[in-house]
């Protein structure tokens, strides 16, 4: 009695208490999202007033708040930088071939894996392809660069042995070659993790339609194409588009490791190996945000962008 | 009522998530507050072994791991003797995160060990460094073994001493040079190997011979490919190379249009070309050096480890065979040149690197007064040797240890110690280390020597270059000069690996052109004339008095 006359007093709240009924009807579950949320405000929303420092000459001893304003002061620097435009230049077209190798590649495998009929085999070469992706980027490299290497490289020796060259070729000094090891041992080590999802979105597709497939005499190619493409075609968009938010990312440790030859500057130098060695190194920390800044402002217009193409195409990811 | 109690939960669990945040927040103010009250250097009435001492220590390095204090012999009897105990900060790996993130928490620690120049001018500037020059009379060791030159040019702008050197010296020093691998050098007739035309005809004759093995193994980063221009004319120093200047007179001039470096970078690349220098010069690994050197699969090797790496191949490859093993030569030159101006190696009077003492300190008088008594004779011992009883006993009349049976003896459990107790070297007196070094070395048999004291005896030391007076010239990294400097120092290593696989000399003259271009566009004549003015007002330091 006395319940229902308080309700009746507050028509007008009946939304913002329906929230908080609701909300408290869950408070179990909602009280484990808090950590997470705190989490996220503590890790990534506070440390943001930090992109401020781009603005100052930040200066580590008087810290924030007493390190003079210079305005555009290093984003200028950086764009009147003569390393500007060979930094731009190998970024793009270091994730373009990311996009364009690394990206469907899992998604192949995971076709292929699905085709695969007997179960322990497919077992064995998903667990073999996606081990070198624990493995750390220091390891890789050093394996590249000893599978790679003019004297005693496996590779050199192996092309030796079949006479297809007549002398090792130095294949980590020659920058037309850079991009495409950078390329494989990428796709090497990711490609078997990348792929779990896509055969995880593949095994949720309901088998009846490929039975009912099978009946009306689709090959197996057919199946493939009408089938178990349009079926994932919604992880693959998700992914493609968070992938095109990460173009400016076209890699850090694997190309600093990869490209110890000061030749290969021209062709390895990315945004984010130039914010290392320039700013970072020499502490010039102002510069440093600015560079990063820079590149996280065209990164989330990207996302926009291919969301917004998504959106037409009717499977956008918000 | 139980919604009440569920959202006074809620409540709670807000209050708790905030109160470790203002906590973390409140703990860095408290800290800086801290640092503000310290005693600026005045020298007081401590006494090291009676006043008891605790401070902390921090090594600036990547690779730095300090061990723990009186866990073993040496640190116990300090520990014990002298009332003195020291706790670790590790840089864990990430040295500079870490160096930062105290700085930005201010919360620093007692003592910082690290190299001279950005970081310590960083902190002097900032005012959180205690100046040294009160306690220099009242502890005598550091100011008789370094003497006034040294101290001098570590003093900072301002004319006070804020640096402890670590391993100063008065004599010279060093690692590098050539070393020939001994069976094939006999094999193929021992011919003379003095000149650079000599060696290219000798590397010549090894890949002809022995197309197997690398006939001139650079080391990383083709370190080697430097001593080439130290010997292509005379008192040319591989320092020459770092600064990425060239004296001429009373000015600092533009290493790409050297002719004299130009010259290197032709031979260099003429050697490269022909296949007679290990073809991953720039990019192997240290492992990889490691295993051809290990396993004599070089004919000829060079840089600045040598005697280091040296000592290990050459014990691997005599256990072996006797006749194996390598031998430090006197380093190559061109013709004409005189042998005793080349120099492969350099050195400095101030050492390798420094501690400081910040102002967070409570008592930095004690660790000064600490840091000297390790410096002088007796802690040297100790740090070095361990103390008396196990591997020496007694001293000679100039202070060095006397071995005793089980130094010779024991090497395992010696080796490991020793390596332990390095890295509690924080103030390595070098002439006196080297000096009782040597007084043992000459009484052993000829075949007992260390095949490292013996390399640097006769070789690595009298061919190093003394080059004190080159010493912090560079500017500091975030100045105008310093972003200068990051784009020489860029220009300068892709055209020292461009030009080794240039196509001919043309082209290796074509692209130190184009270096010299860029670098002019870049500001190069700003930064050599700063380094210039700094190179001369250390030259007015040493100097003085």
């Amino acid at each position: 009695m006395k319940k229902d006359s308080i309700t009746a007093a507050m028509p007008l709240k009946d939304g913002r208490k329906k929230f908080r009924v609701r909300y408290m009807e869950q408070i179990d579950l909602q009280l484990m999202v808090i950590p997470a949320l705190v989490l996220i405000f503590i890790f990534a929303y506070l440390p943001m007033y930090g992109v401020l420092m781009s603005f100052q000459d930040y200066d580590i001893f008087g810290g924030f708040f007493h390190s003079p304003w210079v305005g555009f002061k290093h984003f200028k620097m950086f764009f009147d930088s003569p390393d500007f435009w060979n930094v731009m230049r190998n970024t793009i077209v270091i994730s373009f071939l990311r996009l364009l190798i690394g990206f469907p590649a899992p998604i192949i495998l995971a076709l292929i894996l699905n085709e695969v009929a007997h179960i322990r085999f497919k077992r064995i070469v998903q667990t073999i392809s996606y081990l070198p992706h624990f493995l750390s980027w220091v390891i890789v490299s050093g394996l590249a660069m000893s599978i790679l290497a003019t004297e005693n490289g496996s590779l050199n020796m192996l092309l030796e042995n079949f006479n297809l060259i007549n002398e090792p070729i130095n294949f980590l000094s020659i920058p037309n070659y850079f991009w495409g090891i950078l390329i494989s041992t990428g796709v090497w080590k990711e490609i078997g993790f990348s792929a779990i999802v896509y055969i995880a979105a593949i095994a949720g597709i309901n088998p009846e339609v490929y039975e009912a497939a099978s009946i009306d005499g689709a090959t197996r190619l057919k199946k493939i194409m009408y089938i178990t493409i349009p079926g994932i075609a919604g992880v693959i968009i998700i992914f493609m588009i968070l992938a095109v938010g990460d173009i400016l990312s076209a890699g850090f440790e694997d190309i600093l490791l990869l490209a110890k030859n000061p030749v290969l500057q021209d062709v390895s130098d990315v945004i984010d190996t130039y914010v290392y060695r320039v700013g970072i190194k020499n502490s010039r920390f102002s510069y440093a945000a600015a560079v990063g800044l820079y590149k996280s402002i065209i990164s989330v217009a990207l996302l926009t962008i291919a969301n917004a193409i998504a959106r037409k195409l009717g499977r956008s990811l918000w | 009522m139980k919604i009440r109690k569920k959202s006074m939960f809620l409540f709670l669990a807000l209050m708790l998530s905030m109160s470790v945040l203002f906590a973390a927040c409140g703990k860095g103010g408290e800290v800086s507050n801290q640092n503000k009250t310290v005693n600026q250097g005045t020298a007081g009435n401590f006494v090291l072994g009676e006043t008891p001492l605790k401070f902390s220590f921090y090594g600036n390095y990547d690779w730095y791991t300090m061990n723990p204090w009186g866990q073993d012999p040496a640190t116990k009897w300090i520990q014990e003797n002298k009332k003195v105990t020291v706790e670790p900060i590790q840089s864990g790996g990430t040295a500079l995160q870490k160096f930062n993130t105290m700085i930005a928490s201010g919360k620093l620690p007692d003592v910082i060990w690290g190299d001279r120049g950005t970081d310590v001018e960083k902190l002097r500037k900032a005012g959180k460094l205690v100046p040294l020059d009160a306690y220099l009379d009242k502890y005598p060791n550091l100011k008789k073994w370094a003497g006034d030159k040294t101290l001098n040019m570590l003093r900072s702008e301002d004319g006070k001493l804020y640096q402890f050197p670590n391993w100063y010296t008065k004599r010279p020093m060093g690692n590098g040079g050539y070393a020939i691998n001994n069976k094939i050098y006999k094999d193929l007739g021992s011919p003379k190997l003095e000149t650079f035309d000599d060696l290219y005809s000798y590397l010549k004759l090894v890949k002809e011979k022995h197309p197997e093995v690398v006939p001139f193994e650079v080391g990383i980063s083709g370190q080697g490919i430097d001593f080439l221009y130290a010997g292509m004319s005379e008192d040319r120093t591989v320092g020459h190379l770092m600064n990425r200047a060239v004296p001429d007179g009373n000015v600092l001039k533009s290493l790409f249009s050297d002719p004299v470096y130009r010259e290197a970078m032709v031979f260099a690349n003429k050697l490269f070309k022909e296949k007679l220098i290990t073809q991953d010069a720039i990019t192997q690994t240290r492992d990889q050096v490691k295993e051809k050197i290990n396993k004599g699969m070089v004919a000829i090797y060079g840089d600045f480890t040598t005697t280091v790496m040296g000592t290990e191949a050459n014990s691997m490859l005599k256990a072996k065979d006797p006749e194996a093993g390598y031998t430090m030569i006197w380093p190559l030159h061109k013709e004409g040149v005189d042998p005793n101006k080349v120099w492969v190696n350099e050195f400095d009077s101030l050492g390798w690197n420094v501690s400081v003492i910040t102002t967070a300190a409570k008592n930095p008088e004690g660790i000064f007064a600490y840091l000297d008594w390790l410096t002088g004779e007796e802690g040297e011992r100790i740090i070095f040797w361990g103390p008396e009883g196990t591997y020496w006993q007694g001293t000679s009349d100039t202070g060095a240890p006397l071995y005793t049976e089980k130094y010779a003896n024991d090497v395992e459990e010696r080796t490991k110690l020793m390596a332990i107790w390095d890295t509690f070297q924080w103030a390595g007196n070098t002439t006196f280390i080297d000096e009782s070094k040597s007084v043992n070395e000459m009484n052993l048999p000829e075949d007992k020597r260390d095949w490292a004291t013996v390399s640097q005896t006769n070789v690595g030391w009298k061919t190093s270059f003394d080059a004190t007076e080159f010493g912090n010239i560079n500017p500091l990294p975030d100045s105008a000069e310093g972003i200068i400097m990051q784009q020489i120092a860029d220009i300068a290593d892709q055209v020292r690996a461009k030009a080794l696989f240039a196509k001919d000399e043309q082209e290796v003259i074509a692209l130190l052109d184009k270096a010299e271009q860029d670098a002019q566009n870049a500001g190069y004549e700003k930064l050599l004339k700063f380094q210039t003015q700094k190179w001369q007002e250390n030259l007015k330091k040493i100097n003085e008095k």
